[in-house]
């Protein structure tokens, strides 16, 4: 098995995947916390959009997802601040515009429909130069700011009033999250595809939630569990010639169901 | 005598000040918590006294004194504590201003913390709302109030569900925009630049947070406290710890937030506002969630707030008997006003 990892595609795509998969997950808990499900959700068909528009154009679909979730981000932005909207309202609009404007984009441009799958389930041995430092450089600056602002995030977490009157500027750190979401989105949905990011993204957090007794421990786990599904989900994949992606999500399913009923077994607080 | 205060032990000066009023009798309480010389061993010259330095020098332990200058008022204050007292010269009175403020139905402790908030030595800072108007989607809630707290002074406000008390509150911290009136938080006017930098000042505590369910422990939700300014960390720890002591939570510092009881978390978000130090605090229904139990043990540790650091402190809250039970001044909010 060891020789595959002589394949410049392979070596590339288990580097990224790893450092995703200890990293990703951080922006993980920042979504269950804010509760921003809603804008992941509708970030994932919005990066079907942008995959299904590169595609159309012929240009990488990295690129294309990146500057339409960015766009979509900004547009809810402006438009919950200036029409006084509600961000999940606005969510769940612009989740059902971007994935019929994606079937349209697939219908009229005649794209393949492996290609048009392939957004579903990623491209983790395609990435090119940029793909590939692009990832790995969000990933680090992703850990960053983890690290250089975890006690204002915390108190952000916590109660957003709370944290506005302890002195920190809570509008600024939830912008920088919605942000941070749509590049992971962007990100994630090129690894291992816009339907099994939550593998990377939300089951480790989730499983870190369950456990965790305080904000750095569900970091910390979080971080853990989704570097462990991506190390063993990679390798699995590799052993049983299995597509990666998918491999990863059953694996880190399998955990997270195995480590609820071990909870109830136990009668965790 | 050279300084203004000197303090002897074994006739050796081990403190003197060259300040004036009671100043060198509160830099002289500063320097007790720092020794360890037993405060009864001491011997205390002052230059001048009257009934309110002789309270402090009573309030402070000090059993043995020479005074070169005394008022008449400030013999009985040493003779009821039993302080050995000599003089040079004994006069009616002094002229000073906070002489005549002290009635003789003050208690020792109520004219100690009456002199430190005279003297700026309590935490809290002054409140000043003038002509205040809130709406909240198109409806006035708040209707030209006005309100004035002095430093270290507390308040109650009272009134029916729905009447504005946490609106009020909100608008105080800046959450929720007046629409017009002015708001003034010591020196810092709510919503400029300068309110922001210091926005710490003020300590908000809610009943929402004793709902919360993050995983984080009760020290975490205290350091929050510090988290909106740039601190070492190992002055971050003495705060956390000094604060979490100061409202006898200490022992909960490892254990998760949301498994305390209700009387527990608002021990450690009353701890958490120390922490940030909090001129002034603004609690919203504290007692909601709390049994009577907690209740009893909050309105305990906000007495000894108020007397100890002494914020500012403004409580809102329906609950009459704990009200009544605190026994801080009260008014009501109806129709937008306060009476």
């Amino acid at each position: 098995m060891l020789e595959l990892f002589t394949y410049k595609p392979i070596l590339q795509g288990f580097v990224v995947l790893i450092l995703t998969g200890f990293a990703f997950p951080i922006t993980g808990v920042y979504l269950l916390r804010m509760n921003l499900l809603p804008l992941r959700f509708m970030l994932m068909h919005g990066a079907i959009l942008g995959g299904a528009l590169s595609l159309a154009m012929e240009v990488s679909p990295f690129g294309g997802t990146l500057a339409i979730n960015l766009l979509l981000v900004l547009l809810i932005t402006w438009m919950s601040r200036s029409l006084k909207s509600d961000p999940g309202q606005l969510s769940a609009f612009f989740m059902v515009l971007s994935i019929s404007l994606a079937f349209i984009f697939i219908y009229r441009f005649q794209i393949p429909a492996k290609d048009s799958l392939g957004l579903m389930w990623g491209s983790l041995y395609t990435l090119n130069s940029l793909e590939f430092w692009g990832t790995l450089l969000f990933s680090l600056l992703l850990i960053l700011f983890q690290a250089l602002f975890r006690h204002q995030l915390r108190a952000v977490f916590f109660d957003a009033d709370v944290a506005k009157t302890s002195g920190v500027n809570e509008s600024r750190f939830y912008y920088a999250i919605i942000l941070i979401t749509a590049i992971t989105v962007a990100a994630a949905m090129k690894l291992i595809g816009a339907l099994l990011l939550d593998a990377l993204l939300l089951l480790p957090a989730l499983i870190a939630s369950y456990h965790a007794k305080s904000y750095r421990g569900m970091i910390l786990w979080a971080s853990f569990w989704g570097g462990l599904f991506a190390t063993v989900g990679f390798l699995l994949s590799l052993v049983f010639d299995l597509p990666a992606s998918s491999t990863i999500a059953v694996f880190a399913s399998i955990v997270f169901l195995l480590l609820i009923v071990a909870k109830k077994r136990m009668n965790y607080p | 005598m050279e300084h203004s205060l000197i303090v002897l032990h074994n006739d050796q000066p081990v403190f003197t000040s060259d300040e004036h009023w009671l100043y060198p009798l509160f830099d002289f309480e500063q320097f007790l918590n720092k020794t360890d010389i037993p405060v009864n061993q001491l011997f205390l010259k002052d230059k001048i006294a009257g009934k309110a330095a002789a309270s402090l020098i009573v309030r402070l332990g000090i059993r043995n004194c020479f005074i070169e200058l005394l008022s008449e008022r400030a013999v009985p204050v040493f003779e009821q504590h039993g302080v050995k007292f000599a003089y040079h010269q004994l006069v009616d009175h002094i002229q000073c201003r906070t002489e005549d403020l002290i009635t003789d139905s003050m208690s020792l402790e109520e004219t100690y913390l009456f002199l430190r908030k005279r003297a700026g030595k309590v935490q809290g800072t002054k409140l000043l709302i003038n002509a205040l108007t809130v709406q909240v989607a198109g409806k006035m809630v708040i209707d030209h109030l006005d309100l004035e707290l002095g430093r270290g002074e507390q308040l109650v406000i009272c009134g029916e569900n729905g009447s504005g008390k946490t609106t009020l509150l909100k608008a105080i911290l800046g959450l929720v925009p007046a629409a017009n009136g002015v708001i003034m938080i010591g020196e810092e006017q709510v919503g400029t630049s300068s309110w922001q930098k210091n926005r710490f000042q003020t300590g908000y505590l809610h009943q929402e947070t004793t709902k919360n369910n993050f995983p984080i422990t009760a020290g975490e939700v205290v350091a929050i406290g510090v988290s909106g300014i740039k601190t070492e960390k190992s002055e971050r720890e003495y705060r956390v710890e000094l604060s979490m002591r100061k409202t006898g939570c200490f022992h909960l510092q490892n254990q998760l937030f949301h498994l305390l009881s209700g009387g527990e978390k608002q021990r450690v978000s009353l701890a958490r506002c120390l922490c940030q130090n909090a001129r002034l605090l603004l609690l919203d229904e504290p007692t909601s969630y709390l049994d009577e139990k907690g209740k009893n043990e909050l309105k305990e540790l906000l007495v000894d707030l108020s007397k100890n650091e002494a914020p500012t402190m403004l409580v809102v809250s329906h609950d009459s008997n704990w009200v009544d039970q605190l026994n801080w001044p009260t008014k009501t909010l109806k129709n937008g006003r306060l009476c």
